[in-house]
């Protein structure tokens, strides 16, 4: 889920058509030889289009009609108005405890992850020796974090006796296993998230190495120490990249679903508690083949999404800064 | 560096990005599926069936087993099987059934049966009844399980029957003897009787599982009175007071007497029975060989007796078919299909290979062939000595009871938990049962 979409915001991107063109179409000669452009940019377009409008916004727009109907996948579609989205909000307790901890997973989640994947960028920005080294080694979770055997060994070590259970008792502190704990899953859902800090990590890196060290010196002249000089240099410089991050991030953690589906094996258990949305959606369609209550938590999901998203735009303009912004 | 993300575009893909995952939750699974020659059956000819089942690869090393026996008989028919763990088994046939493309040959389920058949998904078997599928070793009842509208669908490979398990070593451990029958209540204070024994001894045992957590109970007490939950016409065949009634009997034994929901939690997907912090528990009697084996080899044997009794004389036990196969009403090959199904669930051979791995063989010449272990061998005499509570089973389940049973369940354990009243819980499943039934 997670490849499918940054693969759709990097494409958004590259898609649009250069501004430099719509100039020269205002020379009459030219325009002949721009229209012969365009086609051309188009066809080179066409399998990006074709998959846009056939597998996504097509599929889309059919999920939203789907929302407003009864569909069991054997019976065609029966129109219900709102009733799925009615009893989502009033009939149904496990849809608000998984919205609950959704939310929970999300924004405790994002900004531990995003501040460790902060730190160790710092870390490795400090000195250059060995950078390359312990860059690969940070970033090597986030390759196989998604996948399946992580997860797999990840319910093996916070399970009754494994390895963290063992560790902490050598503490003093027997919490007994994670996985079925009903306090302590969530929390091992979320440093399951945490761990794979590298994608941030890296994009942090990339930002850090960008921060003009003049500034650095100036504030050190004017007597700034190291906590100041992260807080009025580092963070105001390194905001785009930090608005940046912070957008995929949360969009991303709203998409846990293999972690959690492996390890309460499918369940969404102990109590609920991994029962994310994108878990709970899945269990109701195709388990319980309610497609069209799915499709509405889908719908809801989407718009809770562009919510945050829209907010996130909003306030940008007063944390974030360009350079070169003369704001 | 970073102007790139300003404005639009990136606004664009994050809605973009956000919008995919509303799709990417509604796809997902899906594929596979049948693919055969477009031939018409012809003994000579050679013909390729698909055929999938649920379970584990012990099983799938048995229909191995079997097909192959079967491929010594019959060497021109080609028979491609594979199998999924049970959820996984059902979200992929969901998708199948939807888009077309079941396999020629499929285990099915009770609570699958009626959907599938109303839909027209599955062959009427009708045609090949006592010539190529052999119902001499089939009892009209077992064979009788299979039909829906009339129409005999599936045919039962294997039945089992609710049924109660003990553990001896655990109870000669605390001193307590083996529940010797009786109603409800005496069990209830049996299972305290166990616990309070066990927490004198300083042992982490509780007599049993709070047992109202499971729909099947709940069935039997009812249909000691003579009603099954449903009706034929897949009615509700019980009250919001019924269910309360039986909830709320259940609520002293969650204080302290049954298996905290905690631990039960804590040693999911195992049950506090095969995980030894429980003494009993009620559930399918071809539940044994999976709980021995979870137990570990310091147990050897178990207990395994009726459930507690509603009604004196009440017929409020039934056989039900643990797996069923049928046969896809688009199959091209329905006749070599039928002579498949057959040697699954008759032939001595299968019932050799087999043995009670999907149940007690509902054939009896598969019964006869086959050696059965001694839990086994329990079991089918089980079955055999509750045969005066035997009643005729109920019809068959309405489309959705899987996910009625999994919300039961699910109650249950918040019940467990504390976090929900009984009249909550009564109003959040027949909340649940109105969507479902229709759906």
């Amino acid at each position: 889920m997670s490849t499918t979409t940054t693969t759709a915001v990097a494409d958004a991107g590259a898609g649009r058509p250069s501004p430099r063109r719509s100039a020269d179409s205002n020379r009459p000669g030219l325009r002949a030889r721009t229209v012969r452009e365009s086609v051309t940019g188009y066809t080179f377009l066409i399998p990006w289009l074709i998959g846009f409008f056939g597998l996504t916004l097509g599929p889309m727009i059919y999920s939203l009609y789907l929302s407003f109907t009864r569909y069991n996948l054997f019976s065609d579609p029966r129109w219900t108005g709102l009733d799925n989205y009615v009893r989502m909000f009033t009939e149904d307790p496990q849809f608000m405890q998984s919205a609950q901890i959704t939310l929970i997973y999300v924004l405790v989640g994002t900004p531990i992850k995003l501040a460790a994947a902060l730190g160790v960028a710092m870390l490795l920005n400090y000195r250059d020796r060995g950078s390359a080294f312990f860059r690969s080694a940070f970033y090597a979770p986030s390759l196989i974090g998604a996948s399946v055997s992580v997860a797999i060994v990840w319910r093996a070590m916070f399970a009754n006796d494994g390895p963290v259970d063992n560790g902490l008792s050598l503490f003093g502190i027997n919490l007994g296993g994670w996985v079925g704990n009903v306090a302590l899953v969530l929390p091992m859902m979320i440093l399951l998230a945490v761990w794979q800090f590298g994608a941030p990590m890296v994009i942090f890196l990339a930002g850090l190495k960008q921060v003009p060290k003049e500034l650095y010196e100036a504030a050190e002249m004017d007597g700034a120490g190291a906590f100041r000089r992260f807080r009025a240099v580092t963070i105001p410089m390194l905001s785009p990249v930090i608005f940046f991050n912070l957008l995929l991030e949360l969009i991303g953690a709203f998409q846990v679903f293999a972690s959690a589906y492996i390890i309460s094996n499918g369940s969404g258990g102990p109590a609920g508690m991994t029962n994310f949305i994108t878990v709970y959606l899945y269990k109701r369609g195709f388990a319980d083949v309610q497609m069209g209550y799915a499709a509405a938590m889908a719908w809801v999901l989407l718009i809770v999404v562009a919510i945050i998203a829209a907010i996130l735009f909003r306030t940008q303009r007063s944390w974030v800064h360009y350079a070169g912004d003369s704001r | 560096m970073f102007r790139f993300l300003k404005g639009r575009a990136l606004g664009a893909g994050a809605l973009i990005g956000s919008a995919v995952l509303a799709l990417s939750a509604c796809s997902g699974g899906g594929g596979g599926g049948a693919a055969e020659p477009a031939a018409t059956f012809d003994p000579d000819e050679k013909v390729t069936l698909t055929m999938t089942f649920w379970g584990n690869d012990i099983r799938a090393g048995l229909y191995e087993e079997v097909i192959a026996a079967f491929n010594e008989e019959y060497p021109n028919i080609t028979v491609n099987s594979s199998f999924l763990g049970f959820p996984e088994y059902w979200e992929k046939r969901q998708t199948e059934a939807a888009g077309g493309g079941l396999p020629d040959v499929m285990a099915m389920d009770m609570n699958y049966l009626r959907q599938y058949s109303q839909n027209g998904l599955l062959l009427d078997l009708e045609p090949y009844l006592g010539n190529i599928i052999d119902t001499e070793p089939l009892s009209e009842e077992i064979v009788g399980t299979g039909v829906v509208d009339g129409q005999t669908t599936g045919i039962p490979t294997s039945t089992n029957a609710w049924g109660m398990y003990t553990n001896p070593k655990l109870l000669e451990q605390v001193g307590v003897e083996d529940f010797q029958g009786g109603d409800w209540e005496d069990y209830q204070d049996w299972m305290k009787e166990v616990t309070d024994a066990a927490a004198a001894a300083g042992v982490q045992l509780w007599g049993g599982t709070d047992y109202t957590g499971r729909i099947q109970s709940f069935e039997i007490q009812q249909r000691a009175n003579g009603q099954d939950l449903f009706t034929e016409d897949g009615e509700p065949n019980f009250t919001e007071e019924d269910l309360a009634e039986y909830w709320e009997s259940g609520s002293e034994m969650r204080e302290g007497i049954t298996v905290p929901q905690q631990r039960l939690e804590e040693v999911y997907p195992l049950s506090g029975f095969d995980t030894a912090i429980a003494a009993s528990e009620l559930t399918w009697d071809n539940f044994g060989s999976g709980y021995l084996g979870n137990l570990g080899a310091e147990y050897t044997e178990l207990g395994l007796v009726e459930p507690p009794v509603t009604e004196e004389g009440a017929k409020d036990l039934y056989l039900k078919a643990s797996m069923l196969h049928s046969i896809s009403a688009e199959t091209e090959h329905p006749e070599a299909a039928a002579t498949l199904v057959n040697f699954l669930i008759n032939s001595p051979r299968s019932g050799e290979i087999f043995g009670s791995n999907r149940g007690i063989p509902a054939s009896e010449t598969a019964l006869e062939a086959a050696e059965l272990d001694p839990i086994s061998q329990q079991i089918a005499d089980y079955e055999a000595s509750i045969e005066d509570r035997l009643g005729e089973a109920p019809p068959v389940p309405v489309v959705g009871y899987g996910t009625l049973e999994e919300k039961f369940r699910q109650i249950g354990q918040e019940l467990g938990f504390g976090t929900i009243t009984v009249d909550e819980a009564v109003d959040q499943f027949f909340n649940e049962m109105d969507v479902v039934l229709n759906q």
